[in-house]
């Protein structure tokens, strides 16, 4: 069987924004949900670890970490919802089918998250209320730790399996009932899943590190003066860590697994630009980390949101890499996905205009309500 | 069918659909509703000066922030997950056709989420005035969220003029918009004071504290009640035909839909011998009481919107079973097994011989042995039928329903389904694959219970009853 035979080219309706508007939004909210994403994927299981074998300041950002972790995941939740908006709109004929084959691991996504984010809450809540916690909220936040981890794992194997067209026919044999998807297939036997997953958990101690910094410098100055000293080294060793991780799965990533389209792609012709730029990314905050840490001081406001821009500009040009060679791997299985979208468009003007004024408004209001709260009475008033 | 079936067994993958969106709409309403509560209330404590009241709202709003940000907005997601794996051609055509709409609603999220936290844990440390405009900020974009998908959901029960004009406006504002906006926003008042008791009711010891918050969301609730009654009346009017049609015929909604009013009516009556007349009754029983028949109510309204909408997912756009009105003539030229793209896949893996010229030759699927004529009729069955019915046991089980009938008679169905039962969606295959799906249902229908009295066809033959012919026998 032909992998095109499991994918259906008729569309019942065109697409409602010019591809690259879909595109530009998919990576865009994928870049502002990683930030957030990475903080609690790969800074949850820190805190932990730092609650146990961290030292005084170690533990000390652990808890401010986990006590800004409520916030941080109802924003990466949140900002999660733009990028799956936009690939349903623009690869529901690879979404839906590869979703569906895997429908019970997809869903336990849902039914992880739950446990994952009130066991989070439990654990902050343990935080606040002071002295020794007790093993109930240590116990929920290692389990939300560990459940954060398999989701990501989970995703990994949905986003996989949407451009490994050719698996699925194995998948699917090995899963029926009556041409029925039980919905309990993997995408384990691809190689390129297990570098993938790994490699965002690189990005995410990347992200945590520059976090140590910007939280720091931005929200931690009453902090005492030993632990802003610390941060910046604590940060420049945890981003070296997260460095070399990225470098490792990356690597195993590009060079071990990449089909031959996609290498020709990404290592000739212009896009090698892309990928050098991918590759080198991480070495501007992690310059940038390791000079706050060489002045053996507290780190400025500035220094500190350089750093957490450049960060954010390497989760930035790594979704945009992801994007480039999701679009060769679709095209290598359909050369005329892309034109025939674009040709069937049906392009919605107004509610998108709209979208884009109530985007700006919005965001606008949130920047307004932010700077009220920036601006706050550091006390209780009552 | 466009895209792989998902088998559920037992349940069918509609209704984890279902289960899902009632266990959210419970939480997303009082998301909604419990906006307007704090910002009314907190402005009433800070204007009386009741530093009592200003403390049990503040720990009203942490319970309300980890109920509605954290289990509301992942069952939300939730929704989004269950949709694209029951539904995913009725999604693909939604979010086509209203991904501006949802784009929108995902920025008054980000406001939402922003403002609740801020409301929160910024409580105290504001000046009174900012506190409360950030409180009526999330209220507006809580309201303005319940609004876009309102649209989006009215929309799958009455598409009005967009049939024709394909406009996302004409789509958004159609003839349901209005009577839902007015339900919902009703149901978010009333389901919010409900939730109100039960907190207030468990949290507050100081009696004269529990009686003010008993009689001041008395008020909003009994409006809440009075907008639900005015939205459902124009809910109704609104109908297409046949969903009225299908209320009137079908005993489990005629049921369902005196128990909505029953449970209306009860809540109505408690909450105004209660907290409005009598605001020292808020025990937690009674509470508890009160929360648990508006549930009730609600999770029976939101069972009959969906049900009333069959056969259709959206109304006249996308049938139950995941194909186009449009689509069905072609399907019976061509056959159900042959348009599936997968339905497709798995005849020429599984019987090669079938497939001639690179298609499935319909002539020669009666040729089959009996066997496999019944596995391929259960193909059928898995992609025609299983939304709406399981096979043997279960969601409306097919094989109990059809239990006692003889093969012919299951083939007239069959072949005139939405004839027969105005609600079904029509058969979208060719005769031959009707006798397919004739053979599988029979294998799984358990005979007519012995014992019933009179037994008239006793000695009748079940071919007598209907003559039996394909296409390729008329031909």
């Amino acid at each position: 069987m032909d992998a095109h035979m499991l994918v259906e080219t008729t569309v019942p309706s065109g697409l409602p924004a010019p591809l690259w508007f879909v595109e530009f939004f998919k990576v865009l909210g994928f870049a502002l949900h990683a930030a957030p994403m990475n903080l609690w994927y790969a800074g949850l299981v820190l805190a932990m670890l730092l609650q146990v074998r961290g030292g005084e300041h170690g533990r000390r950002f652990g808890s401010r970490l986990m006590t800004q972790m409520p916030v941080i995941v109802a924003f990466g939740i949140n900002l999660g919802v733009v990028p799956l908006l936009f690939v349903q709109v623009a690869y529901p004929k690879l979404f839906y089918p590869a979703t569906i084959l895997m429908a019970w691991p997809w869903m336990a996504v849902i039914a992880l998250l739950i446990p994952a984010y009130y066991g989070m809450y439990l654990y902050s809540f343990g935080l606040r209320e002071g002295g020794t916690m007790s093993p109930l909220p240590r116990g929920a936040g290692w389990c939300a730790a560990v459940l954060f981890i398999v989701i990501g794992f989970l995703f990994a194997n949905g986003f996989s399996l949407m451009v490994n067209v050719a698996d699925w026919k194995g998948i699917w044999q090995g899963s029926n009932m009556a041409g029925a998807a039980l919905g309990t297939g993997l995408n384990t036997a691809d190689p390129t899943l297990w570098p993938r997953w790994l490699l965002m958990f690189g990005l995410a101690l990347m992200t945590t590190a520059a976090w140590v910094v910007v939280d720091t410098a931005w929200f931690g100055r009453r902090e005492s003066d030993s632990y802003q000293r610390w941060a910046p080294g604590f940060a420049w060793k945890l981003f070296s860590v997260g460095l070399a991780w990225f470098a490792v799965a990356g690597s195993w990533y590009a060079f071990a697994t990449w089909p031959e389209g996609v290498s020709d792609a990404m290592f000739r012709g212009p896009l090698v630009v892309l990928t050098a730029a991918t590759a080198l990314a991480p070495g501007l905050p992690w310059l940038l980390l390791l000079l706050a840490w060489r002045r053996d001081a507290p780190i400025s406001r500035p220094a500190a949101a350089l750093v957490g821009v450049a960060q954010f500009a390497v989760l930035g040009i790594n979704a945009v890499s992801r994007q480039i060679v999701q679009n060769i791997e679709i095209t290598g299985y359909f050369p005329d996905y892309f034109r025939l979208a674009d040709k069937l468009k049906a392009v919605q003007w107004s509610p998108l205009v709209v979208f884009l004024l109530v985007f700006v408004g919005g965001m606008a209001v949130v920047v307004w309500m932010i700077a009220q709260a920036m601006k706050a009475s550091p006390e209780l008033s009552e | 069918m466009h895209y792989p079936w998902w088998y559920v067994p037992h349940a069918t993958a509609p209704m984890l659909i279902a289960a899902i969106s009632v266990v959210h709409v419970l939480v997303s309403h009082y998301a909604v509703g419990g906006g307007f509560f704090l910002a009314v209330e907190t402005g009433h404590a800070y204007r009386t000066g009741n530093r009592d009241y200003l403390g049990y709202l503040r720990r009203h709003a942490r319970f309300f922030i980890l109920l509605t940000v954290a289990f509301g907005a992942i069952t939300g997601v939730g929704i989004w997950w269950t949709i694209g794996l029951a539904s995913p051609l009725a999604t693909e055509v939604l979010i086509r056709t209203f991904v501006f709409g949802w784009a929108m609603e995902w920025v008054f999220f980000v406001v939402e989420i922003a403002a609740a936290f801020i409301f929160y844990y910024y409580w105290g440390r504001l000046a009174q005035k900012t506190h409360l405009t950030i409180g009526w900020i999330y209220a507006l974009a809580a309201w303005i969220s319940l609004v876009l998908i309102t649209g989006i959901t009215a929309f799958m029960l009455n598409p009005g003029g967009w049939i024709e004009s394909r406009s996302f406006w004409v789509g958004f504002l159609n003839p349901q918009f209005v009577p839902q906006v007015i339900a919902r926003t009703g149901g978010a008042l009333l389901l919010t004071s409900l939730y109100v008791y039960l907190h207030a009711s468990l949290s507050i010891k100081d009696a004269s504290l529990r009686n003010l918050v008993a009689s001041r969301s008395a008020r909003p609730a009994l409006l809440g009640a009075v907008m639900i009654t005015m939205g459902g009346a124009l809910w109704h009017y609104f109908l297409p035909a046949s969903a009225k049609a299908i209320l009137a015929l079908a005993a489990p909604l005629n049921i369902l839909m005196a128990l909505i009013f029953a449970l209306t009516a009860v809540v109505f009556v408690l909450l105004y011998l209660g907290p409005y007349r009598n605001p020292g009754w808020l025990s937690p029983g009674f509470a508890a009481a009160l929360l648990l028949f508006g549930l009730a109510a609600f999770s029976t309204g939101e069972f009959i919107r969906e049900a009333v909408r069959k056969p259709y997912i959206v109304y006249n756009v996308v049938l139950g079973n995941q194909i186009l009105p449009d689509e069905v003539r072609a399907m019976r030229a061509s056959g159900y097994l042959e348009s599936g793209t997968w339905t497709r896949a798995y005849v020429a893996e599984r019987d090669p011989q079938l497939v001639v010229g690179g298609k499935i030759d319909e002539k020669r699927l009666l040729a089959l042995p009996k066997e496999d004529q019944i596995e391929l009729g259960h193909v059928l069955f898995q992609y025609h039928c299983n939304d709406c019915h399981a096979a043997r046991g279960g969601y409306s089980a097919a094989g109990r329903l059809l239990q006692g009938r003889p093969p012919a008679m299951i083939r007239s169905l069959v072949e005139h389904l939405e004839l027969s039962h105005f609600f079904m969606p029509p058969w979208a295959g060719t005769p031959e694959e009707a006798e397919l799906i004739t053979e599988y249902l029979a294998s799984i229908a358990p005979p007519r219970p012995e014992g019933m009295a009179p037994d008239l066809n006793a000695n009748v033959e079940a071919s007598d009853l209907t003559p039996v012919t394909t296409a390729a026998e008329a031909k």
